[in-house]
């Protein structure tokens, strides 16, 4: 798989995920994955998970407008930007957000498994 | 100088560039660098700099609304992620953008 299509597959693995089981996503974060969200640095799947389950909204839904991805260091990782829309319950207006990831893929080069270690970058929430 | 004052350095001194010099950016960008843009990956400080000042518009004013950073990977490197507006003469609204470094 080449890395647009896998960073477009993880993209819409984490927000279906998010949208869907929010708890979910602790499997695709590790000890030394950092968070920031709003300025607050979160370190940790655990720590991470548990600010994401505590966002004050608890129907949400994701669209993606664009995946952008390039080359990240010397270890094989990629640096993944999205853009897209955030519909909340109840709410008329969707918000833009736009969010970047680092994923570390650790592929198995004889069984072609992804194992993805990331890093979640910011979030940064936008009013329209 | 903690990576949160570096990263703010660097941003401010990005767009300050980018504004008043855009040949200017050549300097920070190395042969190994990448910019996507538009979903057009760009690789190479020469190519990152004529595509930048080809752009469809000259004078332009970024404004910073946030820059966060976080360490990435083993080797020192930082992630920085910044949101704010872009004013572009003889428009009436600004543009919001959002643009993210790695930087090494």
């Amino acid at each position: 798989m080449d890395p647009d299509q896998l960073s477009r597959a993880f993209v819409e693995h984490y927000y279906t995920t998010f949208d869907a089981n929010r708890a979910g996503l602790a499997s695709l974060y590790q000890e030394e994955s950092m968070l920031t969200f709003e300025g607050q640095k979160i370190q940790g799947s655990q720590n991470i998970v548990a600010k994401l389950t505590s966002l004050p909204f608890q129907q949400c839904q994701h669209s993606i407008t664009t995946v952008d991805c390039q080359p990240s260091g010397p270890v094989g990782g990629m640096l993944v930007f999205v853009s897209g829309n955030l519909q909340l319950a109840g709410e008329q207006h969707a918000l833009k957000f736009s969010q970047s990831f680092e994923v570390r893929d650790r592929t198995d080069a004889n069984r072609l498994v992804v194992d993805y270690a990331y890093y979640v970058g910011t979030k940064v929430w936008l009013l329209v």
